[in-house]
């Protein structure tokens, strides 16, 4: 009976961080949260956002929209930080972020950077069998910090569709021919 | 005072029950049935206790329904304006 315990424990962990496993990039910048004016933290795995599901309205526009965008979608992990000062945060804090986002199976598909604002902006998509399944956005400023990673299927259209919805503001990209 | 003395003895003296008083009592009290009105009261006890946890468990429900969707529609808001933020870059980069 004993020597099952380990097994037991084993069993016991490996069920316990199946929920966790979702998330494809790990960021842990708890620490920046104390630094900052105002920060967001989300973690919404896939049971959540299936159960918002059932909330969101199908009459109403943009809930529409998000609810057909999170059907099969595994979760939704979020942290932004907005400092008043600059400097709060260096470079050093995002390497662990970029270290992962430098593996094969991520591609940078976009990568803007303001000089004057000193923002640097990129999004990256994660593949597997040539399918998309996950986005990350790195957002940085000086006084701006935000980790986005979508896990699922995203189709990156839709969630700009959004713009003009939710609140956003409306940008118009000329299509490339 | 002597005969008031034995008067009181012998009232107050101990006398005990006769043969099969304690199993008559007993019995009387177990064949005792709960009136119509107790039971009643009971199950409306009971009735209600299930309502209120009901009730109680669906607007705990409902409510983190509610919490859900607002974090999902704001975490959908934060990524539209990132990503509509990222376009807006490359569209005046572009010109």
């Amino acid at each position: 009976m004993t020597a099952l315990r380990p097994l037991a424990v084993v069993a016991a962990a490996v069920l316990l961080s199946a929920p966790l496993s979702a998330q494809q990039l790990k960021f842990n910048l708890d620490y920046l949260a104390a630094k900052a004016s105002d920060s967001v933290d989300l973690s919404l795995n896939g049971a959540t956002l299936q159960f918002a599901a059932r909330f969101l309205s199908s009459k109403d526009a943009d809930e529409s929209k998000v609810k057909k965008m999170i059907a099969s979608l595994e979760g939704i992990y979020i942290r932004t930080f907005e400092f008043k000062n600059p400097g709060a945060w260096t470079p050093a804090d995002l390497e662990g972020v970029r270290r992962q986002l430098r593996g094969s199976e991520w591609s940078r598909i976009v990568g803007v950077k303001s000089g004057e604002e000193g923002e640097n902006a990129e999004i990256y998509v994660r593949s597997q069998d040539k399918k998309i399944d996950g986005v990350a956005i790195l957002v940085s400023s000086p006084k701006e910090l935000t980790i986005v990673n979508i896990v699922g299927p995203v189709d990156l259209d839709s969630l700009a569709s959004l713009g003009g919805h939710l609140g956003i503001p409306k940008v118009d990209i000329p299509k490339h021919k | 005072m002597d005969w008031l003395e034995q008067e009181l003895k012998n009232s107050l003296a101990r006398v005990d029950p006769p043969a099969g008083f304690s199993g008559r009592v007993l019995d009387r009290v177990g064949r005792r049935q709960p009136s119509p009105c107790r039971a009643h009261s009971r199950w409306l006890a009971a009735a209600a206790a299930v309502i209120v946890i009901t009730g109680g468990a669906a607007a705990w429900r409902e409510h983190q329904g509610q919490v859900a969707k607002e974090q999902v529609m704001l975490a959908f808001r934060i990524a539209a304006v990132k990503v509509n933020h990222i376009q807006a870059h490359i569209q005046e980069s572009a010109r």
